[in-house]
């Protein structure tokens, strides 16, 4: 459904007409994300400003039309694809990027690309710690919305753990900021809810993010093991040791020939595992950990340990752990990437059962993990030409995600629910828990302007089991 | 009152008990599960009471001022249900000390990084306090540890967000939205942690600079200053605590010993950018402080005549001052918080949407809310 000529004359008037698109090409080309599924985007704007953005909602709100923000369209679940008649904001021209070196801080808008922000404050010292693959892509916005995390979130936390503060648009049209660049400020951790909850309660229009310092010494090794479980001791017993190393990935054999196809890293194509394990600090302590973790790794019958002798060499090894999905095209034309979280000590079983769902559906299954935090990537390669291929992909989907919940995991631990995990949240939620987060969303955004059909199922709220509310009631 | 008091202590399944310290109440009583909280503030907000959740007391200076009904204390909730060393995740009750963690914990040298020198205080309080150890310089604040909540909603229900892995972004973060929440959206009766291994090498350094501390160490745990000098939280390998320890240059001790909070009636915590602190630590003469450079907090005691006066300042820079304790008649002159946030409106539909009765801690938070 297009707009009517008045609409779009309006959007015009409030970002100018070139920052406007509502011709037929346009809106297909922005009705998806990188995942699977398409939407129905009625008129697409580019705004530049807040107060663009607090005017674009406030005629949508006058006009009963949805708001769906949209960052580069790196996302995976559906969160930035429209299901009904919707504007669909997108920021990447909001890419305004102010640093305070001195707080180690800096006010971005929702459009700066990811490696953009740590590029500009490399000669600072200083980077944004989330690391999505995307990241060459990727913007802070949508880093904000979906809560990511990256290889280096284990020892670093993900996006939330990065941002101060937040200005945004409620579905008010009002400008607010919730943070601060001073600790704790009073009041309720609005900014906490806001990161995470993919343009469901308002459009962020300007991020304080924090900046760490860089590393002096970095260490970075690949080790490879003729089995699983070698691996996964490894990883449990590295982290009980007292060192937490600032990245511990896990690539399978499928994937690790795929990639080194592709990328010509030298990987030890027969091995059944590899893990690439970063160690981060002081020069004098970085090798010590990276020994530690190397005998460790030979206890667990590793066969290759490889420590990157140098910036290239450490790049080459972060490009192949990286590049896993470009190097799936030569396998299949089309992939279906899983994210779900199990406790780090189940990694063995669920990894196994995970073999078996792809096993007895004739599947290509290879295995990317952020190890150390049990966030697991399995990715099928199919063709989507093939319906029978589709339906198996789908139905082990599925699977995966009850082979999760069973070890106690969650449905998403970096690509967030969007439309696609959103008819599971009662897997892991009660019905009085997804009240409760739906009572969270109806304080924020009553009408559910913002990015609706996100995140919850519908019928969240569908029971109410409270008394009628008093007259006089405080509310 | 008695009727109501007979069947409140019915409802919990046991008489009502004494606690030091708490304002006067009609009734204090301490449930043993999350369900008997349920009923009883099912009850609460069909009767109109007002509830204050109580855990050891150590918060309980923050915010406005409660003049309760009900207090539910968390005294029975206080076991440690499920430790999970390889995971680094712990689950416990609201009303579990933090020395009873720690002493758990530390048999494999393990640390939730909460508060170093509060061992009496629960860790419900600690979260609903929102209240960070010295050392969040290098492992953040206390709410980007705590992986799950389960609360009990104004109106009664039982509410679980988060779950017990380390990373996870299915639904909001209800986590988030509890810590430092101060009992005003639910009462905590379980949290689900995320725990570090506690480095190989600790030692102290003392110095004179901050600054520099700041700059020739990488990510120390703290960099202190109180009025007796200031002092670098070094953490790691042994030869990377020595070889950062001789970067510093002062003298060296084994060990971390963390400093008291400050001695006096009326507590304040200044809260600015992590580059104001030197303003503030200049601006204070004759005080009991301590400062933590990196994170941008001063703990002081003031006089409560000098609080419009720092907070003027400091609320100027984007910061706030808050009060941790004082005596009852300060909270009549002086507002706890300060200005109110931005997103004032928006907190009071928060809160409405998890105590649409208004029965919990009504008053406490920024803005009377």
């Amino acid at each position: 459904m297009g707009l009517s000529n008045a609409l779009v004359s309006e959007l015009a008037s409030i970002v100018g007409a070139e920052a406007v698109k509502s011709g037929d090409l346009d809106r297909h080309l922005y009705s998806k994300d990188a995942g699977v599924i398409r939407g129905e985007v009625s008129v697409v704007v580019l705004p530049r400003t807040a107060r663009q953005v607090a005017s674009i909602v406030r005629t949508a709100v006058a006009h009963g039309l949805a708001v769906v923000p949209r960052g580069a369209g790196t996302g995976l679940t559906g969160g930035a694809v429209p299901e009904g008649p919707a504007i669909l904001l997108v920021t990447t021209r909001m890419d305004q990027v102010d640093v305070d070196a001195a707080n180690r801080t800096a006010w971005v808008g929702p459009g700066v690309i990811n490696l953009d922000l740590s590029n500009q404050t490399a000669s600072l010292g200083i980077h944004f710690a989330p690391d999505p693959s995307s990241q060459a892509a990727c913007t802070i916005g949508g880093n904000v919305a979906n809560n990511s995390g990256g290889p280096h979130c284990l020892a670093e936390g993900s996006t939330v753990n990065h941002v101060l503060a937040v200005e945004f648009v409620t579905a008010g049209g009002e400008i607010v900021v919730a943070g601060s660049g001073a600790p704790d400020p009073p009041g309720l951790d609005v900014r906490g809810v806001m990161v995470g909850s993919e343009g469901t309660l308002g459009i962020i229009t300007r991020i304080l993010v924090k900046l760490i310092p860089n590393p002096p010494a970095i260490r970075t090794l690949l080790i490879a093991f003729p089995e699983v479980r070698g691996a996964a001791a490894t990883v449990t017993d590295v982290i009980a040791s007292g060192v937490v190393p600032a990245a511990l990935e896990m690539m399978d054999q499928p994937l690790i020939r795929a990639v080194e196809n592709f990328v010509h890293a030298d990987l030890p194509v027969d091995a059944a595992v590899v893990l690439l394990a970063e160690v981060v600090g002081h020069e004098a302590g970085v090798d010590v950990e990276a020994e530690l973790i190397e005998r460790i790794a030979t206890d667990h019958g590793a066969f290759q340990l490889r420590r990157a002798a140098d910036a290239d060499e450490r790049e080459l090894l972060w490009k192949a752990r990286k590049s896993s999905f470009g190097a799936i095209a030569q396998i299949a034309p089309d992939y279906y990437l899983h994210d779900t979280v199990i406790p780090r000590t189940k990694l063995v079983e669920v990894l196994e059962q995970i073999y078996q769902i792809a096993e007895r559906r004739n599947l290509v299954v290879l295995n990317t993990i952020h190890a150390g935090d049990g966030n697991l990537h399995p990715l099928f390669a199919f063709d989507a030409s093939d319906p029978e291929a589709v339906t198996q992909v789908n139905q082990a989907a599925d699977e995966i995600v009850e082979i999760s919940i069973a070890a106690g995991g969650v449905l998403s631990g970096e690509h967030g629910i969007g439309q696609e995990k959103r008819d599971l949240m009662h897997l892991v939620f009660s019905p009085v828990d997804l009240d409760a987060q739906a009572r969270l969303r109806d304080a924020f955004d009553p009408e559910a302007t913002m990015n609706p059909k996100k995140i919850l199922p519908a019928g969240a709220r569908c029971f109410d089991f409270g008394r009628p509310i008093p007259e006089g009631a405080w509310l | 009152m008695t009727g109501l008091r007979s069947t409140l202590g019915k409802l919990v399944g046991g008489s009502a008990i004494e606690i030091d310290g708490a304002p006067a109440a009609d009734l204090s009583v301490a449930p043993e599960s999350a369900e008997q909280i349920a009923t009883l503030l099912d009850f609460a907000s069909e009767h109109g009471l007002t509830v204050l959740p109580w855990g050891s007391g150590r918060h309980q200076g923050f915010g406005g001022r409660i003049d309760p009904d009900v207090i539910v204390s968390t005294s029975r909730l206080a076991g440690i249900t499920e430790w999970i060393p390889d995971d680094l995740t712990v689950v416990l009750g609201s009303g579990a000390t933090l020395g009873l963690l720690h002493d758990q914990i530390w048999t494999r040298r393990q640390s939730a990084i909460l508060p170093e020198t509060s061992p009496e205080a629960t860790i419900g309080g600690v979260i609903a306090a929102g209240v960070s150890g010295w050392k969040r310089l290098r492992y953040g604040p206390t709410r980007d540890r705590l992986l799950q909540v389960k609360f009990v909603t104004g109106d009664g229900r039982v509410v679980t967000g988060g779950a017990r892995v380390v990373k996870n972004v299915t639904g909001y973060d209800l986590p988030r939205l509890l810590t430092g929440s101060f009992g005003s959206l639910g009462i905590i009766t379980s949290v689900c942690l995320k725990l570090w291994p506690v480095p190989e090498a600790l030692a102290t350094v003392a110095t004179d600079d901050p600054d520099r501390a700041l700059a020739v160490t990488h990510r120390p745990q703290a960099v202190l200053e109180t009025p007796d000098g200031v002092s670098v939280y070094l953490a790691g390998t042994a030869a990377e605590v020595e070889a950062q320890a001789a970067a510093v240059g002062g003298e060296v001790t084994a060990g971390h010993s963390w400093p008291d909070q400050p001695a006096g009636e009326c507590v304040v915590c200044i809260r600015v950018t992590p580059v104001d602190v030197a303003l503030v630590v200049t601006s204070l003469t004759a005080h009991s402080f301590v400062a933590a450079h990196g994170v941008g907090e001063v703990v002081v005691a003031v006089d409560p005549s000098e609080i419009e006066g720092l907070r003027e300042r400091a609320e100027a820079g984007g910061g706030a001052v808050v009060v941790e304790r004082a005596p009852q008649a300060v909270y009549e002159e002086i507002d706890p918080w300060g200005t109110p946030p931005a997103t004032i409106d928006l907190q009071r539909r928060i809160k409405a949407a998890f105590d649409p009765l208004n029965v919990l801690v009504a008053g406490r938070l920024p803005g009377n809310l």
